[in-house]
């Protein structure tokens, strides 16, 4: 497991007497996909919120390519290399769908890092193809359906040319057809080469997920929430055998 | 010889193929021609007088766009700018000596200043906090030139300053020029990359910082050109009317602008613009009418809020013109397939 291209050390986050995320510490590696799991409410988003900067940490540390990231705000972090998606997408509803990307591609990072011949338009058009919506640049963003919005989240989030980028719930209220074609792009996207002109790697993720068996084919290592702790870290076969694992998802059913 | 024919065949091409087509382009020349040819047809100092202040204030209402309409940086404060760009101009008249061209920029200049000064408290704040927040401050302004009558003359005002131009006639081109160029400034900012970024900070200013774009610099961005618009009338009406009084501070200042914007049509710039234009002069030639004025005013106001939300102009917009929804071009409404991609309109 290379070195640590993420580290989250000691990271606490309290809204009033709960505490949504309690202790956390945990790495990735530069060319890993990191799968997070756990129940509804186990502080996921919290914790995403947290590593770019929506919310402030009540205590603890991250650290971003050995630099401290911690209480920066978030446009800076995400200048930095970290892109991250919303689990309840928040698209701009009322601009076309093309213009809710190029918003991502004039951060300073994108103007920076893409290939600057071309026009804003073109590479905006370039992560909308990439997402599957290309042909629906024009329409405005209140017309895409739900797993549009999603393809939408995961478009903005690449177009700043991540070197981390961070799904929440990529597959949430998707068809499994839907499902099968994102987890499709996500591999793909991390393979590299088709984005940016100066990190042909593509980024490192974490993905969120509610369910295990999605994550089962694409993630490297898988880390297991629960009431804002980590319960289990390890390769996905450990942890579909991890008894704490499954007594935590008991209550859910199927894990 | 052959070069004037070449250029006024051009002229009608560029007429026939990209104005004729579109009723909203057409309007747009007309309102053009009529600003043109109102002293040929008019000679009356009043007529004259109303529509040099319809300019100034639609340099206003537009400049109020800019900031709330797109950003949603709700501002009802807006006369502050005004006031500003009024006072700093008059002062610079009278005790630096400085001609029009030089004080009415400087007022501009000195707005943006207050759009900064302004912008730094409200960027931490949001929706109606801002909105009340926004509409102090003028009311702060106006108690300072009421504490110090002698640099700025009180309740009287400043007055004894330079007209901008001789005749009449020629102050009204000026500000006329000037309204159309502003205005197709602001348009035009509004239609780049930055105005795509305004558009989205009022939508979810939260996803324009996930989107790593640094909004406080686009908020205060906003404030400043919304401030350098507002000063620029505020001061052309400072040299207009003479005078630059507490009444340009007022609260029903800043209200009006509201009012017009949300008449015309927030967030498309010609809107408010072209509401100024109704608005203003039939205000002023309803003065007559003084007792029914106000009701009759608050009545269509109401009316225009019920029935058409958007405002009155993109309202009239759509009932005149189709989007096409293949390619998105604007088509005369009479038209079944589009004029560029030739999908069908219905
Ligand atoms: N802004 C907030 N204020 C108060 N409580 C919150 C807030 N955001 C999340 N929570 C609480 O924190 C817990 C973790 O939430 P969340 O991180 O959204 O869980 P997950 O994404 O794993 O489903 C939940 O109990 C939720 O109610
Ligand atoms: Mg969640």
């Amino acid at each position: 497991m290379g070195e640590a291209f993420l580290e989250v050390m000691g990271l606490n986050k309290q809204f009033g007497g709960l505490k949504a995320v309690n202790d956390v510490n945990f790495s990735v590696a530069r060319e890993e996909i990191l799968g997070l799991i756990g129940p509804n409410g186990a502080g996921k988003t919290t914790l995403v919120r947290l590593i770019t900067g929506i919310l402030k940490a009540d205590s603890g540390s991250i650290l971003f390519k050995k630099r401290e990231i911690t209480g920066k705000k978030t446009w800076d972090i995400v200048n930095r290399g970290i892109a991250c998606t919303f689990q309840n997408m928040r698209p701009f509803r009322r601009l076309p769908i093309i213009a809710n990307v190029m918003v991502s591609c004039l951060s300073p990072r994108a103007m920076k890092r893409g290939e600057w011949v071309k026009r804003i338009e073109a590479k905006a058009m370039d992560a909308l193809e990439f997402a599957g919506i290309s042909d629906m640049a024009l329409e405005d963003a209140s017309t895409l359906s739900q797993g549009d919005l999603k393809r939408l989240e995961v478009a903005r989030a690449i177009a700043t040319e991540p070197e981390l980028l961070i799904l929440d719930e990529p597959f949430g209220g998707l068809s499994p057809a839907e499902t099968e074609l994102m987890a499709k792009s996500i591999h793909r996207l991390h393979k590299g080469g088709r984005f940016g002109r100066l990190h042909s790697e593509g980024p490192a993720m974490i993905i969120i997920v509610h369910k295990l068996q999605q994550l089962m084919k694409i993630a490297d290592r898988i880390i297991v929430l629960n009431f804002g702790t980590i319960i289990a870290d390890g390769t996905p076969v450990e942890i579909v055998n991890n008894s704490k694992v499954i007594e935590a998802y008991l209550g859910e059913g199927e894990i | 010889m052959d070069l004037i024919r070449f250029y006024v065949r051009k002229l009608f091409t560029v007429l026939k193929n990209e104005v004729i087509v579109l009723p909203s382009r057409v309007v747009v020349v007309v309102f053009f021609l009529f600003l043109l040819l109102l002293p040929v047809f008019t000679n009356n100092q009043y007529t004259l007088r109303i529509f040099t202040l319809t300019c100034i204030f639609a340099i206003l209402a537009a400049s109020w766009d800019l900031l709330s309409g797109f950003t949603g940086q709700i501002n009802f404060g807006h006369a502050l700018f005004f006031g500003v760009g009024a006072y700093a101009a008059a002062m610079s008249n009278l005790h630096v000596h400085l001609p029009p061209w030089a004080s009415i920029p400087l007022g501009g200049l000195v707005a943006v200043l207050a759009g900064l000064i302004i912008g730094i408290p409200c960027l931490r704040l949001r929706g109606t906090y801002l909105a009340l927040t926004t509409l102090a401050f003028p009311i702060i302004l106006m108690g300072f030139v009421f504490a110090f009558p002698d640099l700025t003359g009180g309740e009287l005002g400043i007055s004894g300053i330079e007209r901008i131009a001789r005749s009449r006639v020629t102050n009204y081109y000026i500000v006329a020029g000037l309204m159309f160029g502003l205005c197709t400034i602001m348009w035009k900012i509004t239609d780049s990359n930055t105005g795509i970024i305004f558009h989205a900070i009022r939508e979810d200013e939260l996803a324009v910082r996930a989107s790593g774009v640094n909004t406080t610099r686009y908020k205060l961005l906003a404030f400043c050109l919304s401030g350098f618009f507002a000063g620029i009338a505020g001061g052309l009406y400072a040299h207009f009317m003479r005078i630059a009084g507490p009444s340009t501070l007022e609260v029903s200042m800043s209200f009006l602008v509201v009012i017009w914007a949300v008449f015309g049509g927030v967030a498309t710039i010609y809107g408010p613009v072209g509401a100024v234009f109704i608005l203003f002069p039939l205000l002023e030639f309803l003065r007559f009418w003084q007792e029914y004025r106000t009701l009759m005013f608050a009545c269509v106001l109401i009316v225009i809020l019920l029935y058409m939300p958007d405002g009155l102009f993109p309202w009239l917009r759509d009932k005149i013109e189709t989007e096409c929804p293949r390619c998105k071009i604007r088509n005369i409404a009479t038209r079944t397939v589009c004029r560029v991609c030739s999908a069908s309109l219905e």
